[in-house]
């Protein structure tokens, strides 16, 4: 019988190159602070959260159809979860980032329920009035110094050196968390049916996928990551107010870098964080006016180049980096 | 007498809010649009006035009579030049546009007029008031309810009995089957954006003589007006107006228990209605 002159590979020689560089990379970022400066730390440790919000936005919007403008409610919940942990029950900081992660699923669960009555656009509003009611609670909260926030005291027990081991082991494990979580369920049965609802939510109803148990428990994950990313953030800053945790500016972040990078694709979101995050460094300084372009180039990309740079980029070259579907290819011939 | 007065500062208070309201319910009842730009074209409206009125010395009555028909262009260009490439059922392009564009538009009024807040001198407007029944009421917010009435009747009024009407929710009800029947959807669509966006006109001058305005308020007039939105019930003209009279008594009554609560309170009110009658208190559903 003659074998078939065709066959199914998920891994192509980029995506394999760059796999090996993903992970040289996270093993480097703990590396840093024995041969890098303190300020580049506290750079990777911003883009480290700046790639972890954006993925579990694009997790929301990109699989899950949900588009959220309030996702600063877990990141302030993430953060005032660690500085309360540290500060009243006397846990280990460190310790406490990935504790961080409880509170932001507890309020994500019912708001979801709550939410999901809402048609369409309608979810998106509801979602920035969950994160107004936040703020707004925290900042009524005495015991959590109302609206002036908090200091994370915890921290001066440790030494400069000691802390910035701790934070870059822990930006490590948050990226392996976001991308290598979401590209390793991608892969398996539960990413079929998430690649499905992205293409066509009622056609992945028709074909058996629960779509509302699917959506529930992405917004629950996708909180805990973003949870996860803003206590990771909070630790470097030391400080945190209602103000600053539940800004609203963290939505058009994650809005920014995930239209512009491609949404529903996990290469999206590191492209767009990188363009961001290089972006800011080089025309912040122009303040408004670099906004009034972040503003314009988000409207144009959701216009006229819905699936963002990523597939702009596809269409020159297919080179993809975390395959999460099959390809099919022509058999080398045998010599 | 308390909170019978607090109760009645809040139903002046949330007429204002239903003047923001039935612009965004025609435009979701017609378009299953949300503009997130939509309290920040309050605030550019606003300031244009203000700016107007320093500039040619004229009393809010003309600002009105200007902002209308800027307001109603405005709309217009932003259905013609924006929204029309984004109607239709994903909700993602719309969203994402118009959030692009509030972030540009809050970032290009903070450029040209700075964070300051500012306000329209409506003269002895703002600090004459009456008597009612031994309730001190402002003749200005009476002024805003009554307009806030008159907008709400006359925009039912005009989609149950004209022509546009007809066409607008033949549009809202199949747009294919509208276009079919010789509708021209497009132009509809822009038509009903320029009617929301004029009625914010009206409501900009209303909320920058009754208070102040400043560049970044866009985003707490867009959640008011949602929040009216949906307590009154989706797609209902009358139900954006008692949405925003509840979400305007919820505020002043929360802010009279303790100064730091309204808004809250208006939040809760909000979250309840959702959990216990998500159609909106006047849908018949």
């Amino acid at each position: 019988m003659q074998p078939t002159p065709y066959v199914v590979r998920r891994h192509t020689v980029s995506s394999k190159i760059a796999i090996v560089v993903a992970i040289l990379l996270l093993l480097a970022i703990p590396t840093m602070p024995f041969w890098a400066s303190s300020g580049h730390i506290r750079l990777v440790v911003e883009l480290s959260c700046l790639i972890a919000i954006a993925q579990m936005w694009n997790l929301l919007a990109g699989y899950g159809g949900m588009v959220s403008v309030g996702q600063q409610a877990f990141i302030g919940a993430g953060g005032y979860s660690l500085f309360a942990l540290s500060a009243f029950a006397g846990l280990n900081p460190f310790w406490s980032v990935p504790l961080a992660m409880i509170l932001p699923a507890l309020l994500a669960a019912p708001s979801y329920l709550l939410l999901r009555k809402l048609d369409g656009p309608y979810f998106a509003i509801g979602t920035w009035v969950l994160a107004e009611t936040f703020r707004l609670i925290t900042g009524n909260l005495d015991v959590l110094n109302a609206g002036s926030g908090m200091t994370l005291r915890a921290m001066s027990q440790f030494s400069a050196h000691q802390r910035e081991v701790g934070l870059t082991i822990l930006c490590s494990l948050l990226l392996l968390a976001t991308i290598g979580g979401t590209f390793l369920m991608l892969r398996s049965r539960l990413g079929l049916a998430l690649t499905a609802m992205r293409d066509d939510a009622v056609s992945a109803a028709s074909q058996g996928v629960n779509v509302g148990r699917m959506r529930f428990w992405i917004f629950v994950v996708a909180a805990m990551g973003t949870g996860l990313a803003g206590a990771v953030y909070y630790m470097a800053q030391l400080r945190i107010s209602p103000g600053s945790g539940f800004d609203p500016y963290w939505s058009s972040i994650c809005i920014f870098i995930v239209m512009v990078g491609g949404i529903g694709r996990l290469e999206g979101p590191i492209i767009g964080a990188l363009i961001y995050f290089f972006a800011t460094r080089l025309f912040g300084e122009y303040g408004a006016t670099y906004l009034i372009v972040l503003g314009i180039l988000t409207l144009i990309v959701a216009l006229f180049a819905p699936g963002g740079l990523w597939s702009l980029l596809s269409k020159v070259r297919d080179w993809p980096w975390f395959p999460v579907g099959h390809r099919l290819e022509r058999r080398a011939e045998a010599p | 007498m308390k909170w019978v007065d607090a109760v009645v500062q809040g139903l002046l208070l949330g007429s204002l809010y239903a003047q923001y309201a039935i612009g965004m319910s025609l435009m979701f009842g017609v378009m299953r649009i949300v503009n997130i730009a939509h309290g920040d074209l309050v605030v550019l409206l606003a300031l244009i006035g203000i700016s107007i009125a320093a500039v040619l010395g004229l009393g809010p009555g003309f600002i009105v009579l200007l902002l209308v028909p800027i307001g109603a262009a405005v709309g217009w260009i932003l259905q013609r030049g924006i929204l029309n490439w984004a109607v239709g059922e994903d909700p993602l392009p719309s969203l994402i546009a118009t959030f692009g564009l509030s972030l540009a538009l809050q970032n290009f009024m903070l450029t040209v007029w700075q964070a300051d807040t500012r306000s329209l001198d409506a003269g002895a407007l703002t600090t004459r008031s009456v008597e009612l029944m031994g309730i001190h009421v402002g003749v200005l917010p009476l002024l805003i309810a009554v307009v806030a009435v008159v907008l709400t009747w006359s925009l039912h009024m005009a989609l149950k009995t004209t022509k546009f009407g007809r066409a607008l929710r033949a549009a809202a009800a199949d747009s294919v089957a509208a276009t079919i029947s010789g509708v021209n959807t497009k132009a509809i669509y822009a038509q009903a954006t320029a009617i929301a966006v004029a009625v914010l006109g009206i409501a900009a001058v209303f909320q920058a003589t009754r208070t102040t305005v400043s560049p970044s308020d866009g985003g707490a007039q867009l959640i008011y007006a949602f929040e009216a939105v949906i307590i009154g019930g989706m797609g209902s003209i009358w139900g954006a107006f008692v949405g925003g009279l509840i979400l305007g008594v919820a505020q002043v009554v929360g802010s009279r228990i303790d100064p730091g609560w309204g808004i809250l309170i208006g939040h809760l009110v909000f979250l309840l209605v959702l959990a216990w009658r998500p159609q909106g208190l006047l849908s018949r559903r």
